[in-house]
């Protein structure tokens, strides 16, 4: 099995992942009354420095109780799989990237930076990410979901292959 | 409550770390077909999700015994192409949003980055909002001042 980027852990099972990610899914849902979506999230940071009336819908404002703890959460859980598991500090380690591509640091930051670009722009236009289309969103057999899904899905593999079968293959 | 969510994040933050969801290698061996890993754990998301989904919107309550209520997404062209545009993303960063907040957190220098850009994405969004609202049949933005315009149930569905 390959190894984890982070300190070379070797990954837990698939299934074992899945059923974390459902459990998380479906207390937030049953205990909480709030569908999974972390996209949305991009949303409340920016309403905070942008207070127009598209970022401060009561999409957004009504549900930003759960959702900034819970993005808090994300960043709390990373840190502590890195503690747990090896030790915490601050890298540029990028895997394959480094290997095939090999950007400086000057040069990932550029990427990345326009990746996330493509990641916010897309995600909110298409009203949703991996987590409240791909996971919810198909979970509850809905069909916005399941278009958005094959979308990216498609987006990434299109991108994915040219990156590294075309252009540095 | 809050903590309720932070704790569900940790939980959820540390899975996506530990599965390889927030490693770059396994996205982009995913989108090259040469690892099962994501497929598992997305399939296995999606295949426990669902009768759990249909026991709770079959109980139509809450634990706490609030009546269920969950907000449908809206169908328009924004899925598709937005989808897309947000695969791009996800293929360079190796990220979608959540192990984007995962990868800051793991000490990934380079997240930083991607969350500047994500949120300059969002902001870019928000910004023609209302011109993209035409052409991508987006939905209308109901906020505090809209409440007269807005109908009863905007896109949520109650339970049973």
């Amino acid at each position: 099995m390959m190894p984890l980027i982070l300190n070379g852990l070797t990954p837990i099972h698939w299934a074992l992942g899945g059923a974390g990610i459902a459990a998380v899914t479906l207390t937030l849902l049953f205990v909480a009354n709030r569908r999974l979506g972390i996209s949305t999230s991009l949303d409340d940071l920016c309403s905070f420095v942008l207070p127009t009336p598209y970022f401060l819908r009561d999409a957004v404002v009504s549900g930003r109780t759960w959702r900034m703890p819970f993005a808090a959460g994300l960043m709390l859980g990373g840190f502590l799989s890195a503690i747990l598991g090896g030790g915490w500090s601050p890298t540029w380690a990028l895997g394959m990237f480094d290997d095939v591509i090999g950007f400086g640091p000057a040069g990932k930051l550029a990427w990345m930076f326009i990746g996330g670009l493509f990641i916010g722009f897309g995600t909110r236009l298409a009203g949703g990410c991996t987590s409240g289309h791909g996971i919810f969103g198909m979970s509850n057999f809905e069909r916005p979901s399941l278009l958005s899904t094959l979308a990216f899905m498609a987006g990434g593999i299109v991108t994915t292959q040219l990156v590294y079968r075309v252009v540095f293959g | 409550m809050t903590l309720l969510f932070v704790v569900l994040g940790t939980v959820f933050g540390f899975v996506l770390s530990r599965s390889g969801a927030a490693d770059y290698n396994f996205i982009q061996s995913m989108f090259l077909f040469r690892s099962f890993q994501l497929y598992g754990i997305i399939g296995t998301a999606i295949v426990l999700t669902a009768p759990g989904l249909w026991l709770i919107k079959r109980r139509g309550r809450t634990a706490l015994g609030k009546p269920l209520k969950i907000e449908l997404k809206p169908e328009h062209r924004g899925n598709l192409s937005g989808g897309f545009l947000f695969g791009i993303g996800w293929s360079m960063a190796g990220m979608c949003p959540g192990p984007i907040l995962v990868n800051i957190g793991e000490g990934k220098i380079y997240a930083l980055a991607a969350l500047t850009g994500a949120l300059g994405g969002a902001a870019a969004l928000g910004g023609v909002y209302r011109r993209l609202q035409s052409p991508f049949k987006l939905p209308p933005v109901f906020g505090a001042a809209d409440v007269r315009l807005k109908p009863d149930a905007t896109n949520a569905r109650q339970f049973p």
